[in-house]
């Protein structure tokens, strides 16, 4: 590194500088719209938000105050935790997280799953087949979620085509309508295609050399998986795991239509404290629950892209 | 040293949103002298039948009797956002700025009419509010200006139920031997479901709380319910799939047309005109409770105080009280005709002839409807 410094520093310096600097400030202004966006329209408002969950209740959060019900004021500059004490004493609150958390695990799961299998499929053996499979897990991403969420509810009725199939070989079938269940399944649903892209990408990119000198040296398929395939798309792979349970742990719509009424997702509880309860400051706190944890997954994502770029030295 | 830095860009950021609105609102200004008196707006929070009820009868049929006048609709389906527009609306009349429609047709009208926030109604501005029952229009408020009826009341399927339940207590009595035959909808997402449970909290309400419940918010009398919650609760093994409450007023018409539950809480609107459009199948019929009854009463529209265009909307509003379009609501929703019975078709006074509706049971104020929500949610399903 010092040695090409020292040689491409004497002569053209003063010419390479100028250009330098202003490639440096048309890529800070390129940047600068999305980051004036986000800090406007996301920064802002979470700024507000934090403040009004502890009852600072002035300035632009006096209208939210002025409406909502049971709002808890800070005492001049102390803050308030009244909002916090209410949704933390409230049962119904846990309940809802852990349906939140075990929903959220138990999709990504699935989807982790079945996106590897189709895309070690299309790795491993090829084909035709392999290709309509991953061809067809991106279907989800065309169909609306609304819609989508209405025929998963409809087909695991009491009088769905599920329990009628059953029904013509003297089998009581289940009811997954108004259950976790049914939220399992449209998570999972709609989360598959991004993952099927993201790890079917990641193990394509593989050289085949690799395989194919494992396989000359006598290495079975699962040792090929274990130590070359996972290894190598670990990348992807986290990314896929982060992403979709960020999705599910944050989903509305696909709980609201085909979920419980309680124990239900906290996307649709906050939803509810918002608008039909009209209680603003309770469904902020819930909010920064979802955001911590969102910020948890967030953060393992943000590990597996600061490893990989160790490892190929970029930083 | 940063506090000032954040408060200066938040200031910018404030002051080149007011710029903005500012502009927003000056452009509006300058195109309503244009005649843009007659285009009015009507807001709407309620179900989609009554969103069809305007856009498909009551509006083309006011713009063809008033040729000039276009009408457009803003709709918040089941009323979501009730309490938001509400806060809207108060905004809109403390800064003396258009709120954006001219006419509300929302169970909130009430609430708005207590808080002043709505232009004062009589027969010399609204000439039709001669011909409605004086007490209807009391019961409105300042500003309150019924237009239709209805209420909620029992549908069950002929089938399956050969005797409906006649009281209230019947009907619980009837639930707990039926298991899995009955549900009614979250009361957040329609207000079948909320009269149901209301009128199963109504039961150990006195009529002296009752009356603080109905007319304003009254916290302090919310403790009557606990008795109330705890007999839904206590219902949670015997409703639909032990415990399932759908959302909204429509899939609980869903379950009970395909059979799936025989008996629920309906509005009886969307009764009546699911069974005219074949929704819901002919061997579906309704009746009502007593002790105490399901919930009804008189749907009012109110004119926002702040509104520009207050003479079209009287006129809109008394419009809607002629023969002619009380002939229409009724029969395109089936809603109760409020103006008296003799002005209107001989066939509708034959539809409506028992229907008494200055005596409906009336449903909470809207914030009290919001706590009961809330209080339904946390201790009825999954308890």
């Amino acid at each position: 590194m010092a040695a090409i410094i020292a040689t491409t520093a004497a002569t053209p310096a003063d010419r390479s500088a100028h250009p330098a600097r202003r490639s440096a400030v048309a890529g800070f202004l390129l940047a600068l719209p999305p980051v004036v966006v986000i800090a406007l329209f996301v920064g802002v408002p979470v700024i507000l938000a934090l403040a009004f969950s502890v009852g600072f209740t002035g300035g632009l959060n006096t209208v939210i105050a002025a409406v909502g019900q049971n709002v808890h004021r800070a005492d001049g500059i102390v803050p308030s935790f009244g909002a916090y004490g209410d949704v933390f004493t409230t049962e119904a609150f846990w309940q809802d997280l852990a349906l939140t958390l075990a929903v959220t695990v138990a999709s990504t799961a699935i989807v982790v799953v079945l996106a590897g299998g189709i895309g070690l499929f299309l790795r491993l053996q090829g084909g035709r087949l392999a290709r309509v499979l991953s061809a067809i897990a991106i279907v989800p991403l065309f169909i609306p979620v609304v819609i989508a969420s209405w025929a998963i509810l409809t087909f695991y009725a009491a009088d769905g085509f599920l329990r009628s199939l059953l029904a013509q070989f003297g089998i009581e079938g289940p009811v997954w309508s108004y259950t976790a269940v049914a939220i399992v399944i449209g998570s999972a649903w709609t989360s598959l295609p991004f993952a099927v892209l993201m790890i079917t990408s990641g193990l394509q990119s593989i050289p085949d050399a690799l395989i194919e000198a494992a396989r000359d040296a006598g290495a079975g398929t699962v040792r090929i998986v274990r130590t070359i395939l996972l290894p190598m798309s670990a990348v992807p792979l986290v990314i896929a795991v982060t992403f979709t349970a960020i999705g599910v742990i944050g989903s509305y719509t696909v709980p609201y239509f085909t979920g419980p009424n309680a124990p239900t997702m906290l996307g649709v509880s906050l939803a509810s404290y918002f608008t039909s309860y009209n209680q603003p400051q309770q469904s902020l706190v819930m909010a920064f629950v979802v955001f911590l944890a969102a910020a948890g997954i967030g953060a393992l994502y943000v590990w597996a892209n600061f490893r990989s770029a160790r490892r190929e030295g970029r930083i | 040293m940063k506090t000032p830095r954040l408060i200066a860009s938040l200031a910018a950021v404030a002051a080149v949103g007011l710029a903005l609105a500012g502009c927003a609102q000056s452009s509006s200004a300058a195109s309503s002298t244009d005649g843009a008196d007659k285009k009015l707006t009507v807001f709407l929070s309620a179900d989609t039948n009554i969103q069809d009820l305007w856009q498909k009868t009551l509006i083309p049929a006011f713009e063809k009797a008033n040729p000039g006048y276009t009408v457009s609709v803003d709709f918040d389906l089941h009323g979501l956002h009730d309490q938001q527009t509400v806060a809207k609306l108060t905004a809109a009349t403390i800064q003396k700025k258009d709120p954006g429609y001219d006419l509300v047709d929302a169970g909130f009208v009430s609430q708005v009419a207590a808080s002043g926030l709505l232009e004062k109604v009589s027969s010399s501005t609204v000439p039709g509010l001669k011909d409605v029952p004086k007490d209807l229009v009391t019961a409105g408020g300042n500003g309150g200006i019924p237009y239709r009826g209805s209420s909620v009341v029992l549908a069950y399927d002929t089938k399956t139920v050969a005797t409906p339940p006649k009281t209230l207590d019947d009907l619980l009595a009837w639930i707990k031997a039926n298991p899995g035959k009955f549900t009614y909808n979250s009361p957040d997402t329609g207000g079948s479901g909320q009269s149901f449970v209301t009128t199963v909290l109504d039961q150990n309400v006195s009529a002296a709380d009752r009356t603080k419940l109905v007319t304003g918010s009254a916290p302090e009398v919310e403790g009557d319910w606990d008795k109330g919650f705890a007999t839904l609760a206590g219902l949670n093994p015997y409703v639909y799939q032990k415990g399932v409450y759908p959302n909204g007023n429509n899939q609980v018409l869903d379950l009970l047309s395909s059979g799936q539950i025989s008996i629920a809480p309906v509005w009886s609107d969307q009764f009546v005109t699911g069974r005219k459009n074949g929704q819901i199948p002919a061997n579906i019929a309704y009746t009502q409770i007593s002790d105490p009854s399901l919930t009804g009463g008189a749907s009012y529209l109110g004119i926002p105080s702040a509104s520009p265009r207050k003479a079209g909307a009287e006129k809109l509003a008394s419009w809607l009280l002629t023969p002619d379009a009380q002939a229409l609501v009724s029969d395109s929703i089936s809603g109760y005709p409020v103006i008296a019975l003799d002005k209107l078709p001989s066939a509708v006074q034959d539809l409506f002839k028992d229907a008494d509706i200055a005596n409906l049971r009336p449903a909470y104020f809207a914030t009290t409807a919001a706590d009961m929500n809330k209080a339904w949610a946390q201790k009825v399903p999954g308890k």
